[in-house]
């Protein structure tokens, strides 16, 4: 009985360690790469640098897209907006709301740094890597003017940030890193992608040689003197060689730039690409749109909620104090005066907040939604760097390096030009003999003209020293809460970060915020 | 890999019979005396005829008579054994009179199937509490959480869900996980389960065991760190087959709706509100002449249709359009026999929960088969079969929430596509009486089979293999019609919507038990390997564009919106290997311990952390049975000890790894990280429990007692915690601290009245527990959960602070209303952009730096109870009885996010009728912030001014059921009929000011009043 029990006993254990548990309980992803196969090689490398396009694409969409022009002298939040969210209000109002706790800032500093730290790991991997070397750096110059564009942004709003580079990972970690370090970074990225990127992409998500040229003139142009970056030479050099040899052109009619089925024209450098399908789709109009209008139909294409609309500044001619010059097409483009729909102007619903009917931004409407999609789906691509951007960037560059005249005759012939349609009259045109004073004020005003709304006026506020004295004066949310300060030219570091961050501490925080 | 060598099993085998042969041959004097006596049933009092009366040891032996009438001659020191078939067998000193009652063995059912094994009920050493069909059959429910609801210690269920076929949370002793796997895992019939436990019927089950410490939930290793909840269903009984049948059939309504203000006092409050922002701004200016223009055509406070329906005096209720009386019932049929070899169970349940919600309802078919037969002496199969098919169909989830909260200023109108306030339309409130035409439906079904062989080749010796599947489908239709807002706003034009989901669970257990006494040494002992998977797929399809809204989700064909399909798939699979070794051994039934080991490898840790090894030690003293009790008035007395670890591994998978999943955007491929950061180094959650209890029973067993104390010490707590997303993703699974939690439960039973015609008992348990978090990970002390609109603020709840509760509540401290007096006292405050006028919420400077910012948030209250439990009592008078359970809570804080909404004093939104009392100049001892528009002042949810207390007593149920007598059931022809009435939920007392302060806020509770019958033949 003894001997049959243990044979049992003895069969058992062989069934116990039958060889193969570690099999069985080995599980691999059925239905996902894991990052070490990601970064194995170029195939999986090439579409997960394609994602941070979309990614980084998805920054500039919907509400988030806008959160950095508002609290600008060219345009602010809806009225019935700013007074039911203290906080997103605070960025107009530069009051106790705009602090470490703002969750409309930690969105946008939480959106951005997955993507820098995705490129750091592309330029990392592809260090490694000994795949065919055409292909293999063109993806490196793509994932380094990425990190570039998007580091360049958050330094220009946060001032010092973290740097991420994998293969320095262990000194820099995650801290903040001085002004010189984060610009000569960005810069070394950007000579890289100007070095490996070719001159046009087929796929027109996808970055060009003359992109990270111009992205890397307006570095030298936006750096603060702080960074020790700040080159008008170099970045003058950088623009010239894109606008003599980049290969592009202002569209003849500025209505073109805003025509949904004109993209990608010869004046776009790099502009995000969107469409009218879900998740592609952008929402901008259901942001810039009027209430008056969607209260009327939710299918009307310039319908929407009132985020962000123009200033007066921005919206009323020079007669009224505003900057729009008789004639000038632009206005017409970038904003729209006219709500009357299907033959009827919509009154204006007392319970509104009182602006939905002056005027509103025009240049993301999308008519192609117009009675068959909700305006949610508007999905026009939104311009990131545009050739007229580059020649204004230009001419400010020869301005601030001597050659104000040139400068003057630059934009006479080029921006203003079309802006009459081709037929600039003489009481338009600059005089040659402005002064570089003169030209510096004018240009901020031109740049308005032609590039409202489209992403870069918080910027050319900063570096121009202007965004408190000028939001003070033409924003209405800034003006009546009268507090904007110096220390406002940047934002505070996020609550979360703060916490969550091991390398910065509440002492880090950026001067004037308060952690709450 | 073994823990069991053959080596050491024959030393382990010289030891026993070491033992044995010192203690087994005692020899005594011995008389020779004349027993007699009489066997009856224990619950029926009637004589038990063929009962097997021995004389344990010898071959001397008798059987009862038809009277149950015996009597033999033996000597005075032997044991008498009384063995019949159906009953538990009896062992008993030999004395001259004996009149023994024996217990049937349905009732005190003697085995349980654990993993892959058998084992005596008594041999759960631990903690383990239950109840019985018995209990099961007096509460007309229809799943198995409902059933256990205030009846078992240390068991905290919560219906939280009010839909039919809703589910309910269930916790044993509190919290010991964070977030995963924080409910216990489900057994039936030795297999384990998960999700969708309302597919069982309840009438089904014959025992529900909760085992709650380690020396119980060591059997199942990493994934008993929760609690086990093991569910045995009927098996035929002995004797002669019985056909039972049991209905009900109930009405449900909600118990109480809350006292929302109607039209005027809207009007009211928004005027009030108005005016005070108003006066703000133009301290000097005319409130009433405002107040005029406000009411005025061109208002900016009213849209002209809200001043029609208020100069009217008019009021809608919303509501009122969507809800309905729910009609419930539920019929189960059973038929049974069992016999010498074998038996066999069938039952078909049938259960139709109309909801209370327009459209919303819920139906059940099951089915269940258990079999057992002996093939050979020593050989035996069985299983246990259940099948069930479920159809449910839904009401949009947002239905309820936007119809209480309607607009009493909007008429009712089914063509509005948005409601609106102050003639806003807002795009997120959807019509809810359009929505009723959502067309949502859920169907599963489940087999759920546990087979086995046993073979005992040798008395004691049993080989045991089992196989056992959990074979699920779940499908889920849903169809926007074309002209809802739902549709309109994503231009849908239409959308529908096909899940289906499966899972195909097996689990391969195998064991070798071994059972022998020698003498006073009772012992057993068992070794079983197992090996678990788990497979789940889905696919999904979201289709856009339709033609007609009349094929509903049911033709996918015919979506013209081609780019707006989506497709969604996945397959996972996860796999256990276990492997368990168990020993129990006893001394004359007194002496008790046990002796575990699991040792576990799953596929959900990465290489190297695979492995856990979880063992448990309980040692137990039955008191009572020591000679020097003799004479002592105590019938049993009995002492446990036990301490073990268990696990939880119940993390996502792949967890370990970082992953990139291709994304379709933009006519090509990306690959687009989940955003999660793989940990490499994720290890098991591990669970060291002690626990230490006591069972008393006195006068004759009439009052019992138990009592448990536990301390629960939880390493490596399994947590998903946000990173900076300069690490480049915006999350981990991470092992970030330790817990403490430590509680006692009691439990007493008392039989205060027991005579022939009136019986009165009274059962109550009480339990209490607090945790603690001991340890974070790194130097940190603080986690903090991240959500809300943006995913970035700081939510008042899921934080975690060392040295706190792990349900801490954290945000800013109320201090008071403002009155004008306070206005010089905090002047120099910066309220961080906010200004506080007399009526407003003034917050607690906590360091008093003058500045509210974050370092004045605090942790305010915690939301676990001090104590809760249960108590039910039961009056029988004659064939009458009225049984009534109440459920207890008390001491815990919770946030009600409905309740400070309808506080917001704006008159713009919906509000709560105790805004009537608010602050105004001539009311300024009122504890309710005045009325205000806008922001720029401290919100009731910014502070903790309006957290909750969840303190309640709810009469669960109140029963009255009438047993019919012996006589008329054997006239007509049946074994037995009973008829009741039952009341759910008849009444809740509660401070608490949202819907219930344990089902929450989604929906208020329900309350149902049931008839309903069982009979037998």
């Amino acid at each position: 009985m003894k001997k049959k029990y243990s044979l049992i006993v003895l069969a058992f254990i062989v069934l116990l360690t039958s060889g193969s548990c570690k099999k069985f309980i080995t599980e691999d992803p059925q239905t996902a790469l894991t990052e070490e196969e990601v970064f194995k090689s170029l195939d999986n490398i090439e579409p997960l640098v394609l994602g941070l396009y979309t990614s980084w694409r998805n920054t500039k969409k919907d509400r988030g897209g806008f959160i950095f022009t508002m609290g600008t002298d060219e345009a602010q939040q809806g009225a019935y907006q700013v007074r039911t969210d203290d906080r997103q209000a605070g960025i107009d109002r530069y009051n106790g709301f705009l602090s470490a706790s703002n969750t409309a800032l930690a969105e946008q500093w939480n959106s951005r740094w997955p993507v820098i730290s995705a490129a750091a790991k592309v330029v990392y991997a592809l260090g490694l890597n000994s795949e065919e070397s055409e292909r293999k750096n063109i993806i490196l110059g793509e994932a380094s003017f990425i990190r570039a564009a998007l580091t360049f942004e958050m330094t220009q709003y946060w001032g010092e940030i973290p740097i991420i580079d994998q293969a320095k990972f262990k000194e820099y970690g995650t801290k903040r890193q001085p002004l010189n370090m984060v610009y000569n970074f960005i810069i070394a990225d950007l000579e890289n992608a100007v070095k490996y990127l070719p001159v046009s992409q087929t796929d027109k998500r996808r970055a060009t040689k003359g992109a990270a040229q111009a992205l890397l003139g307006k570095v030298y142009l936006y750096a603060p003197e702080a960074s020790g970056a700040k080159d008008y030479a170099k970045a003058r050099d950088m623009f010239k060689q894109v606008v003599e040899n980049g290969g592009y052109s202002l569209v003849p009619k500025y209505a073109d730039l805003w025509d949904p089925t004109k993209q990608n024209t010869t004046e776009s450098i790099y502009e995000f690409k969107f469409n009218n399908v879900y998740p592609d789709n952008n929402q901008t109009q259901w942001q810039m749109g009027s209430r008056s209008l969607a209260e009327v139909d939710q299918y009307c294409y310039f319908g929407g909620y009132d985020l962000m609309v123009p200033t007066k500044y921005c919206y009323q001619t020079t007669a009224d104090g505003g900057v729009w010059e008789d004639g000038d097409v632009r206005k017409n483009e970038s904003i729209r005066y006219d709500f009357t729909y299907k033959g009827k102007v919509p009154t204006l619903n007392p319970a509104f907040g009182g602006d939905e009917l002056d005027p509103h931004v025009k240049k993301f409407e999308d008519p192609r939604t117009e009675g068959t999609l909700s305006f949610w789906l508007s999905g026009k691509n939104i311009f990131y760097l545009r050739y007229a951007d580059i020649l204004l960037c230009y001419a400010e560059t020869l301005n601030e390096t001597g050659a104000t005249s040139q400068a003057v005759d630059l934009i006479n012939s080029t921006i203003r030009t079309r802006a009459w349609n081709g037929n600039l009259p003489a009481d338009k045109r600059w005089n040659a003999g402005m002064s570089q004073q003169d030209f510096r004020t004018n240009i901020m005003d031109e740049r308005m003209r032609e590039l409202c709304f489209e992403g870069w006026r918080r910027m050319d506020l900063i570096r121009t020293g202007k965004l408190v004295e000028l939001a003070k004066q033409r924003n209405k949310w800034t003006k009546e809460s009268g507090s904007i300060q110096e220390y406002h030219n940047r934002y505070p570091i996020p609550l979360q970060e703060i916490k969550q961050n091991d390398d910065i501490s509440e002492s880090d925080q950026n001067p004037g915020y308060s952690n709450n | 890999m073994s823990f069991f060598t053959i080596k050491g099993t024959v030393r382990w085998y010289a030891l026993l019979i070491f033992l044995i042969l010192q203690c087994s041959f005692t020899v005594f004097a011995q008389n020779s005396i004349n027993v007699a006596g009489r066997v009856t049933g224990k619950d029926d009092k009637l004589p038990i005829p063929g009962v097997s009366v021995k004389v344990k040891g010898t071959g001397t032996g008798i059987s009862t008579d038809k009277d149950g009438k015996f009597a033999l001659n033996t000597t005075s020191n032997s044991t008498i054994v009384f063995t019949s078939v159906g009953y538990v067998t009896q062992e008993l000193p030999a004395s001259t009179t004996m009149n023994v009652s024996l217990v049937p063995e349905d009732n005190n059912l003697e085995e349980v199937t654990v993993v892959g094994v058998t084992i005596k009920k008594k041999d759960l050493t631990g903690s383990v509490a239950g109840i019985t069909d018995k209990t099961i059959s007096e509460l007309p429910v229809t799943n198995v959480n409902q059933a256990m609801q205030g009846r078992i210690a240390g068991v905290l269920v919560q219906s939280n869900d009010p839909r039919p076929g809703g589910g309910v949370s269930i916790k044993v002793r509190g919290n010991n996980s964070i977030k995963f796997g924080a409910d216990p895992i489900y057994v039936v019939d030795g297999l384990v389960i998960e999700q969708a436990f309302n597919t069982i019927n309840p009438d089904d089950i014959a025992s529900i065991d909760v085992l709650k410490d380690a020396s119980a939930t060591a059997l199942y290793g990493s994934r008993g760190a929760n609690g086990v909840i093991l569910i045995t269903t009927k098996k035929g009984k002995s004797g002669e087959g019985k056909i039972e049948y049991s209905a009900w059939v109930g009405v449900q309504s909600f118990t109480r709706n809350l006292s929302y203000l109607n039209a005027q006092q809207i009007v009211d409050l928004r005027l009030d509100a108005y005016a005070n922002k108003y006066m703000d701004g133009n301290p000097t200016a005319d409130r009433q002449a405002y107040i005029n223009t406000l009411l005025g055509p061109n208002s900016i406070a009213f849209g002209a249709d809200e001043l029609a329906v208020y100069n009217r005096g008019e009021s809608y209720n919303w509501l009122d359009q969507i809800t309905k009386k729910g009609i419930q019932q539920n019929h189960t049929a059973t038929f049974s026999k069992g016999g010498e070899d074998g038996s066999m169970y069938v039952s078909f349940n049938y259960t139709d929960q109309g909801g209370l919600l327009k459209t919303s309802n819920y139906k059940r078919y099951g089915g269940q088969i258990n079999l057992d037969q002996k093939i050979k002496p020593w050989f035996k199969i069985g299983t246990n079969t259940g099948f069930s098919r479920t159809e449910e169909s839904y009401i949009d989830g947002g239905v309820f929430g936007i119809a209480a909260n309607a607009n009493p200023l909007l008429p009712i109108d089914d063509k509005i596509t948005y409601l609106s306030w102050k003639g806003i339309q807002s795009t997120d409130l959807y019509n809810p009486i359009r929505s009723l035409t959502i067309d949502g439906k859920g169907k599963q079904n489940r087999l759920l089979t546990s087979n086995y062989a046993v073979a005992t080749p040798i008395p004691g010796l049993n080989i045991r293999t089992g196989i056992s599947f959990d074979v699920r489908s779940q499908d889920y239709f849903n169809y926007i019609p074309k002209d809802l807002g739902q549709s309109l706003r994503n231009s849908y034009n239409g959308r529908a919507t096909q899940k289906k989901e499966s899972w195909m669970n097996w689990q391969w257990d195998n064991s070798v038990s071994y059972d022998k006494s020698y003498g006073k040494h009772n012992f057993s002992g068992l070794v079983s390997f197992g090996l678990t998977q788990n497979n789940y797929n889905y696919n999904q399809i979201d289709a856009s564009g339709f033609a007609t809204d009349d094929f509903s989700y049911k033709y996918l064909g015919g979506a013209y919106l081609k780019e707006q399909f989506q497709l969604g798939s996945d397959f996972v699979t996860n796999s256990l290997i276990s492997y368990v070794a168990r020993f129990n051994y006893n001394y004359d039934n007194k002496y008790f311990a046990t002796l575990t080991g699991r040792y576990d490898g799953s596929s959900r840790f990465g290489n190297g952390n695979k492995w856990g090894l979880f063992p448990s030690l309980a040692l137990a003293w039955d008191i009572s049975k020591e000679s020097f009790f003799e004479g002592i008035n105590v019938d049993a007395l009995k002492l446990r000890a036990g301490y073990g670890i268990a696990g939880n591994q119940n993390i996502p998978n792949f967890a370990y790894r970082s992953l990139y999943r291709p994304v379709f955007s933009d006519n090509s491929v990306t690959y687009v990280s989940d955003g999660r950061l793989g940990n490499p180094n994720l290890v098991w959650e591990k669970q060291k429990q002690l626990n230490l209890g006591v069972d008393v029973a006195l006068l004759n067993s009439r009052l019992s007692f138990s009592a448990d104390y536990f301390v629960i010490h939880n390493d490596d707590l399994l947590m998903e915690r946000t990173l900076s997303t300069t690490s480049g993703f915006k999350n981990t699974i991470d092992n970030v601290g330790s817990l403490l939690n430590k509680g006692v439960e009691f439990n007493v039973n008392a039989e205060i009245i027991d005579q022939e015609d009136f019986k009165w008992d009274f059962g109550v348990n009480l339990s209490s527990y607090k945790n603690k978090i001991t340890k974070l990970y790194g130097s940190v002390d603080a986690i903090y959960n991240y959500g809300g609109f943006t995913g970035v603020d700081i939510q008042r709840e899921g934080n975690l602070f060392l040295n706190q509760s792990l349900n801490s509540i954290y945000t800013y401290k109320f201090e008071k209303i403002a009155q004008q007096s306070d206005l010089e006292r905090i002047k120099d405050i910066d309220y961080g952009g906010r200004v506080i006028h007399p009526g407003d919420i003034i917050p607690v400077d906590v360091n008093g730096d003058n500045k509210i910012d974050d370092a004045d948030r605090i942790v305010v209250g915690k939301k676990d109870p001090k104590f809760y439990g249960g108590f039910s009592t039961n009056f029988a008078y004659k064939n009458l009885s009225l049984n009534a359970v109440f459920n207890y809570n008390y001491g815990g804080k919770a946030i009600s996010g409905l309740y400070e909404g309808l506080l917001n004093g704006s008159g713009e939104y919906a509000g709560i009728t105790d805004v009537l009392d608010r602050w105004t100049p001539e009311n300024t001892n009122s504890n309710i912030p005045r009325a205000y528009t806008g922001s720029g002042r401290y919100g009731v949810g910014e502070t903790d001014y309006a957290i909750q207390n969840t303190s309640f007593l709810r009469m669960a149920a109140l029963s009255l059921s009438y047993n019919f007598t012996e006589g008329f059931v054997k006239k007509a022809k049946m074994s037995n009929l009973r008829v009741y009435v039952t009341g759910r939920n008849l009444f809740t007392i509660t401070k608490y000011k949202g819907y219930d302060p344990e089902g929450g806020d989604g929906y208020p509770t329900s309350k149902m009043f049931v008839a309903g019958i069982n009979v037998g033949f």
